[in-house]
């Protein structure tokens, strides 16, 4: 394992794929509606650093929209690799939140379903704070944090269409 | 039993403490503080700074296998290096094998076989294209023609609309170019980036240090004989304890 870790075995792991994101749209929307985005003012991009402690990786972010429902497919880094994740919308609150790739070597708690039906009913403060947060799971906590960080992203994207 | 052996024993278990004792301190004190610093990583904020030291981030030889390709857009490298990608030796987090790149109205498109990416005249990806937004992946190539961006995919070229997210069939060939190996100065210049410009999370490294991995198997035999050493303390400190009938 140490050499493993010495060779940097996470950068160059092969990534779980839980589902392709194409899929999670599908299963979500009943379909995959057009593509639309949203392009971060000054402004909008400063609220985003301020909740990701940086800047979200492009200044444009996509989403799906059909039946009042919005699909985000973002991405956020755990430790040093991407977490690929399907958020769904519904009226200000989290419908459905799955990881979709999963590329770090630990932490991959967080895909099960029993961390992420927590973040279900899950709304927006006026403080771009969460209404609840999710339990933190040991071992996994910078993917804990991570998914934290896409869901209040997306409830913030979500005020913004 | 001789009367006195309750004392010799006595002596030669202080004398072994004191002088382990010595032996670990440093040791066992780094790995205490080490450990304590890992349990309050989050607070200390050692997640987010990041070690950029060449000599630290070498014992990590973080160069991937295979040989690097790349695509000259102007003045500009973009390299494709076993699933990395790059911008001038910079990486980009896009994901996949390089496929190409090209130029588009003061923009920069990078294609992977798995998605495209816009970047902006700061280099800074403005917009990341996938399988839900393409006509078709994989992607095989991409050109420009007359201001528009074109995706080959699966036999057929396609001519994206000005926003990207919508495409129609191009039923001529077009030609682009695709990645070839990288020049041996490119490389050198790839090569050496990444060596020192990959940085490692602070808590990483730490916890490399603590489990003594980071120094190759002298700091594994350190820790090994830290970790022994304490055993041995506890069970002379252990003898030491019950104090003698004066």
């Amino acid at each position: 394992m140490t050499v493993f870790l010495l060779c940097g075995g996470g950068v160059f792991a092969a990534p779980g794929v839980y589902q392709k994101p194409s899929d999670f749209v599908k299963s979500s929307l009943g379909q995959i509606p057009a593509t639309q985005a949203i392009k971060l003012t000054g402004a909008q991009q400063a609220r985003v650093r301020a909740m990701l402690g940086k800047n979200y990786k492009s200044k444009s972010i996509r989403y799906w929209s059909a039946k009042g429902k919005t699909a985000y497919i973002l991405e956020e880094i755990g430790k040093t690799e991407d977490i690929t994740t399907g958020i769904v919308v519904k009226g200000g609150r989290i419908d459905a939140v799955k990881v979709l790739i999963y590329r770090e070597t630990h932490g991959g708690e967080v895909a099960r379903h029993s961390f992420t039906r927590q973040l279900r009913g899950v709304s927006l403060k006026s403080d771009l704070q969460l209404s609840k947060n999710p339990k933190n799971i040991a071992g996994a906590t910078l993917s804990v944090r991570a998914l934290t960080k896409l869901a209040r992203l997306a409830l913030y994207l979500e005020t913004l269409k | 039993m001789k009367p006195d052996a309750p004392r010799r024993r006595r002596h030669r278990s202080r004398q072994g403490h004191r002088w382990i004792g010595l032996a670990a301190a440093f040791p066992l004190l780094w790995l205490a503080l080490s450990g304590i610093l890992l349990n309050h990583a989050a607070t200390f904020g050692l997640n987010d700074r990041m070690v950029t030291s060449a000599w630290i981030l070498r014992h990590y030889n973080q160069i991937p296998e295979g040989d690097p390709v790349g695509v000259l857009v102007g003045d500009r490298v973009v390299a494709g290096w076993n699933g990395l990608l790059f911008l001038d030796s910079k990486q980009i987090p896009l994901q996949g094998e390089l496929q190409g790149a090209a130029a588009l109205k003061g923009q920069l498109v990078v294609a992977t076989d798995e998605e495209i990416g816009i970047f902006n005249g700061s280099d800074e990806l403005v917009l990341e294209l996938d399988e839900l937004s393409l006509p078709g992946v994989p992607v095989e190539g991409i050109s420009v023609q007359e201001g528009r961006l074109l995706v080959y995919s699966k036999a057929q070229w396609y001519r994206l609309s000005e926003d990207f997210f919508t495409s129609e069939e191009v039923p001529e060939i077009v030609s682009s170019l695709p990645p070839d190996l990288l020049a041996a100065d490119h490389r050198k210049e790839l090569s050496e980036a990444m060596q020192t410009r990959r940085a490692m999370p602070l808590s990483r490294v730490i916890l490399d240090a603590h489990s003594g991995s980071l120094f190759g198997w002298p700091g594994w035999v350190i820790t090994d004989l830290s970790a022994l050493s304490l055993l041995v303390l506890t069970v002379l400190g252990l003898r030491l304890f019950p104090r003698p009938r004066s």
